[in-house]
């Protein structure tokens, strides 16, 4: 009667499945691969910000030995790409940017491409210029898009309630500009594509780093004016997406017009400061918030202006202010909202999606409000936080319905465990200007953690298959950028049938094996992909339990899948092998083999115009508090521990989530302290890693983790999406953390040394 | 575009100066400067490139003499673990260990940070503080130029295009000498100075004696603070000569506005940190 135990494999700690490989160096990435017969692709970049276009004149560089194509708009289709259509992939009457596309070269070699580019002649009559937002949508300003004559590439307008009434019946009112910066995603892998037309059947297959491989399929046939299904895209492993990948970009259809030019396969690859000056950025924004309270503490109000600077043209990056506006609206109850954003066009490089997708702007305002607010009240800022707090079943004024909600768990455990409200209070009383001085701060963040129904359908397909020998390939649209999906997608899997990990194989690159996938973005993939995955795996379960029914004495459901063996459910007593059943079921009169598939879509809505309705099938929160040390001659700020806590729905990696929350702390931290790209009249002054600071190993504080589990009841086994929940609370703790060292409070990123010391001196940068 | 014609690699000295006298030749050492600013198209290749580092003298480091010679091709890494080198000027070891990442002091040479003449560069203030002589080789003849009197300007120093920097020598320090290396950027690790602070002085009951103190990054060239030291030389150090020494720091050097930190930071930096190097001496 001692049948094994098979210990479940839900919140284990599990290697990525491509680990190994990574670490040995034996990973083929983008860079890596190299097609027969391929040539070279190059970009001309005008390095003008904003110029009419009179002449280009291609022919020394069509004359040079070795060079196949030069192409400009004049040779290409005018097909603007973007959400907006206003992005021309080759430029033909006017550049609006310093990474505009004017021109582009396909050669045996890149060097000789790169003598090619030198040798094109374009001359231009500059226009004048906006560099700032504001100037934007000031009257009379230059028009960057005669589509868009006022500049403004999108606004959104939301609101509940009445805000004239809840400032009415406020105690405490209390308004704030804040500043935020323009960071970018350092990819370890650069941009990259290779595109490859075959002329003879019409096929195109593009090797990309792209994140959302379905939708650029969709979008590469319009631009191209091709029937999609002749569009199959391949990824190679992905160094990292971050959002980065999330749209397509001029480099990619040029690529595509350079491989059809030729009829030869083109490779086009980033330089690393071609993938600083012509990759996206965070949105830079300016922030105006007022909110009020009542003396007991409640939230009354909340109005929110926030200018974008979209920079050059329109990504999907300008459709943050969908989650700015959450958090705003929904993060604390506020029973009044008014919120207005608009994204305006300037000659700024242009940005596009980022990890928290808007959030860390909000965020970074909000939380620092929340404290100058608790402070005017004579509120200690916790409690003032966990008395505003959303709660399990709230519906809120923009209709998202908390099914679970973590959130005062959260704020509970990271304050306890960083013994939060005695710190601060203790430091704050020793706050001041001189020496080093310590400080604690803390944020709060709400998220979507069940994916984000943006697209008309916000799905994943699998297709599972199972060998003769019991071995599982998943086949699914959730493409692996380095998050560690396809790795909890096998485990699963695995976890319903009943395998270990190493009897599965994930395939999750292939457009024309995979089933459709919006994309990675929205922290999406383990709950939508992870319940595809999971449906699919119990309908193969379904079907080898009925078959073993037929051979057993037991009906399907007194049996169970463990350890590789069919299983009586009761007790874990082996009734057969696994890899027999499917023998038997394969190799007898029935000639079956177990193949399943699986759409899932998530319970979640679109929301209507008024941008209401509940666009996630899940939330997810945290609660992050940090301890720094400002050294007032310096104006050094050093980060020396976070607690984190997170309500993830359930872990089902730990190893991974670990390492998720981790990596997002460490972006937040450059966000918050170093991270920067200074644009000085459109030029990007440092495109490069040496005046790029990110964070290095030194600074990376200690961290003091916990994970909330409400157990999801959409979730795949409870879980929540979690991938970019952790990187959007640091600056504004930091921010807090500052204020309580020294008593000087900062509305604008990074805080870097001198921007620190200079506002400890009262000094305006 | 290269255009490099001849590229030598000679194992010898005379050689290599041969090969220099008709100053058109890129010397390459470590390449740690050199090659990320041919890259970015700031300098351009002579027709010769000429790879020294097959020179095995020039790695040499000997003491006698009262002096320490280091020679040009002694790296980064080597500065920092050469137990004579530590031994006898352990400023120098302990800036080194500011300087830049392993991979890069695994390449780059002493000698190769002289000849860049960044007003940045790490080895250059403590260079600066220990009194280092810089020996130049030609073909026609040797000669040796104070570290205070070699720089000209960004880039550029009274180097001649036909010779080459052979070694640094210094004395050694004498008894009862402190010093003091501050390296300040905006990160632990891989990180420009924004400034950088060196002090030397021998500490006698109480008495500062043959006072030196350099800056990097606040002017043109790394320089030595002469109205400091003047303040400093036979001073007691209390908190009254330890505030006028950083009021006339912060005068007396001439910072620019860049991309790293302004002039007025950049100024305050240096009188915050030149009082915390000398509290710091006092305390010891």
């Amino acid at each position: 009667m001692n049948a094994p135990q098979h210990a479940s494999l839900i919140g284990q700690r599990i290697p990525k499945m491509d680990a190994p490989e990574k670490v040995a160096g034996k990973t083929r990435y983008i860079q890596d691969l190299n097609l027969p017969g391929q040539l070279y692709g190059l970009i001309l970049r005008t390095e003008r910000v904003h110029a009419r276009i009179v002449s280009i004149d291609t022919s020394a560089a069509k004359a040079l030995p070795g060079v196949r194509a030069v192409l400009t708009a004049a040779d290409v289709p005018i097909h603007p790409i973007g959400v907006n259509k206003d992005n021309p992939p080759l430029k033909g009457d006017k550049v609006r940017c310093e990474r505009d596309e004017v021109a582009a070269v396909a050669a045996d070699s890149l060097e000789i491409a790169q003598a090619a580019i030198k040798l094109i002649k374009v001359e231009y009559e500059d226009l004048p210029p906006i560099f700032d937002p504001r100037d934007s949508i000031k009257d009379g300003a230059p028009v960057i898009h005669a589509a868009k004559p006022d500049n403004v590439a999108m606004a959104f307008d939301y609101a509940h309630g009445d805000v004239e009434r809840g400032e009415a019946e406020s105690d405490v009112v209390v308004e704030d500009e804040f500043t935020l910066h323009r960071v970018t995603h350092c990819c370890m892998g650069v941009s990259g594509v290779i595109a490859d037309f075959e002329p003879v059947s019409g096929n195109l297959t593009l090797y990309s780093n792209t994140q959302v491989p379905f939708l650029h399929k969709r979008e590469f046939a319009e631009v191209l004016g091709m029937d999609p299904s002749r569009i199959r895209i391949i990824q190679p492993p992905i160094g990292g997406g971050f959002g980065s990948k999330l749209d397509i970009y001029p480099f990619e259809p040029i690529a595509v017009y350079l491989a059809k030019a030729t009829r030869r396969p083109v490779k086009l690859i980033f330089t690393r400061e071609e993938e600083f000056i012509a990759s996206p950025t965070r949105q830079p924004a300016i922030i105006r918030l007022r909110s009020g309270a009542k003396k007991d503490g409640t939230l009354t109000f909340r109005t929110v202006d926030v200018l974008l600077d979209n920079g050059g043209y329109t990504s999907w990056g300008a459709t943050i202010p969908f989650v700015m506006m959450q958090t705003f609206s929904s993060l604390y109850r506020v029973p009044h909202c008014r919120y207005h954003t608009k994204a305006v066009y300037t000659n700024n490089p242009f940005a596009g999606s980022f990890r928290g997708y808007g959030n860390l702007q909000a965020t970074f305002a909000i939380e620092q409000q929340m404290d100058k607010m608790a402070d005017a009240l004579g509120i200690e800022p916790y409690e003032f936080r966990l008395k505003n707090a959303q709660n399990a079943g709230e519906v809120t004024g923009q209709g998202m319905h908390f099914k679970t909600c973590g959130f005062q768990d959260c704020l509970e455990t990271a304050a306890g465990r960083s013994g939060f409200v005695e710190k601060r209070k203790a430091l704050g009383a020793a706050k001041g200007l001189s020496g080093v001085r310590r400080g604690v701060g803390m944020a709060s963040m709400l998220h979507v953690g069940g994916g984000a129904k943006i697209y008309p359908s916000d799905g994943c397909g699998t297709i599972l298959k199972l060998d003769d020998f019991g071995h599982v390939t998943i086949m699914t649209g959730a493409s692996e950028i380095g998050q560690g999906s396809e790795t909890v997608l096998a485990q699963l899997v695995c976890e319903e049938l009943g395998v270990p990990m190493s009897a599965v194989t994930v395939v999750n690159n292939d457009t024309d094996i995979t089933p459709w996938d919006v994309g990675v973005h929205a922290s999406r993939t383990t709950f939508i992909a992870g319940n595809s995955a999971i449906g699919a795996a119990r309908k193969a379960k379904d079907k080898i339990l009925a078959a073993a029914a037929t051979v057993s004495n037991m009906k399907a459901e007194e049996m169970d899948l463990k350890g590789g063996n069919i299983v009586r459910a009761s007790d874990g007593e082996k009734v057969m092998p696994l890899a027999k059943m499917l023998r038997q079921l394969h190799f007898s009169d029935k000639a079956e083999l177990v193949m399943t598939t699986n759409y899932y879509e998530p319970p979640s809505v679109h929301q209507d115009k008024g941008f209401k309705g509940d666009v996630s099938a899940a939330y997810a929160w945290a609660t992050q508090v940090v301890e720094v040390e400002v050294d007032t001659d310096t104006g050094i700020v050093k980060l020396l521990k976070v607690w984190a806590a997170h309500d993830v729905g359930r872990v089902l990696n730990e190893m991974g989530i670990e390492g998720q929350i981790e990596g997002g702390i460490i972006m937040g931290q450059g966000y918050a302290l170093c991270e920067d790209m200074p644009v000085v009249e459109g030029h990007l002054v440092n495109p490069a890693f040496r005046d790029y600071k990110l964070i290095t190993a030194p600074e990376i504080p200690e961290m003091d983790i916990s994970f909330i589990e409400t157990m999801d009841g959409e979730g795949p086994q409870g879980a929540k999406g979690v991938g970019e929940a952790p990187s959007i609370c640091m600056a504004a703790a930091v921010a807090n953390a500052i204020e309580n060292a020294t008593g000087v409070r900062i509305a604008s990123l990074p805080f870097t040394p001198e921007r620190v010391y200079s506002a400890l001196k009262g000094r305006p940068l | 575009m290269t255009a490099i014609e001849r590229y030598l690699a000679p194992a010898g000295l005379d050689d290599a100066l041969a090969a220099l006298a008709g100053g058109n030749a890129t010397i390459l050492a470590g390449g740690t400067d050199l090659m990320p600013q041919i890259n970015a198209g700031k300098v351009a290749f002579r027709p010769i490139l000429l790879n020294i580092r097959r020179i095995p003298e020039l790695r040499a480091v000997e003491v006698g003499q009262g002096r320490i010679s280091i020679g040009a091709l002694v790296t980064i890494n080597e500065l920092k673990d050469n137990p004579v080198i530590a031994k006898a000027v352990p400023l120098l070891a302990e800036a080194a260990d500011h300087f830049a990442s392993d991979q890069v002091r695994n390449m780059g040479t002493i000698g190769g940070n002289v000849a860049n003449a960044s007003p940045a560069g790490d080895t250059l203030v403590p260079l600066l503080v220990l009194d280092a002589e810089v020996e130049l080789a030609s073909a026609t003849g040797r000669r040796s130029v104070p570290m205070a009197e070699f720089f000209t300007g960004p880039g550029r120093s009274v180097r001649r295009p036909d010779e080459l920097i052979t070694a640094l020598s210094l004395p050694l320090p004498r008894l009862r000498t402190v010093s003091r290396f501050v390296k300040f950027g905006t990160r632990p690790a891989l990180d420009i100075s924004a400034v950088s602070i060196g002090f030397s002085a021998t500490l006698d009951g109480g008495r500062l004696s043959d006072v030196r103190v350099a800056f990097g990054a606040v002017g043109p060239v790394p320089m030595r603070g002469r109205a400091t030291e003047a303040v400093l030389e036979g001073a007691a150090l209390d908190a009254a000569i330890i505030a006028k020494a950083a009021a006339t720091a912060q005068g007396e050097v001439k910072p620019i506005d860049d991309l790293r930190a302004s002039a007025w930071y950049r100024r305050e930096l240096i009188h915050n940190l030149l009082g915390k190097v000398l509290s710091d001496v006092v305390s010891r």
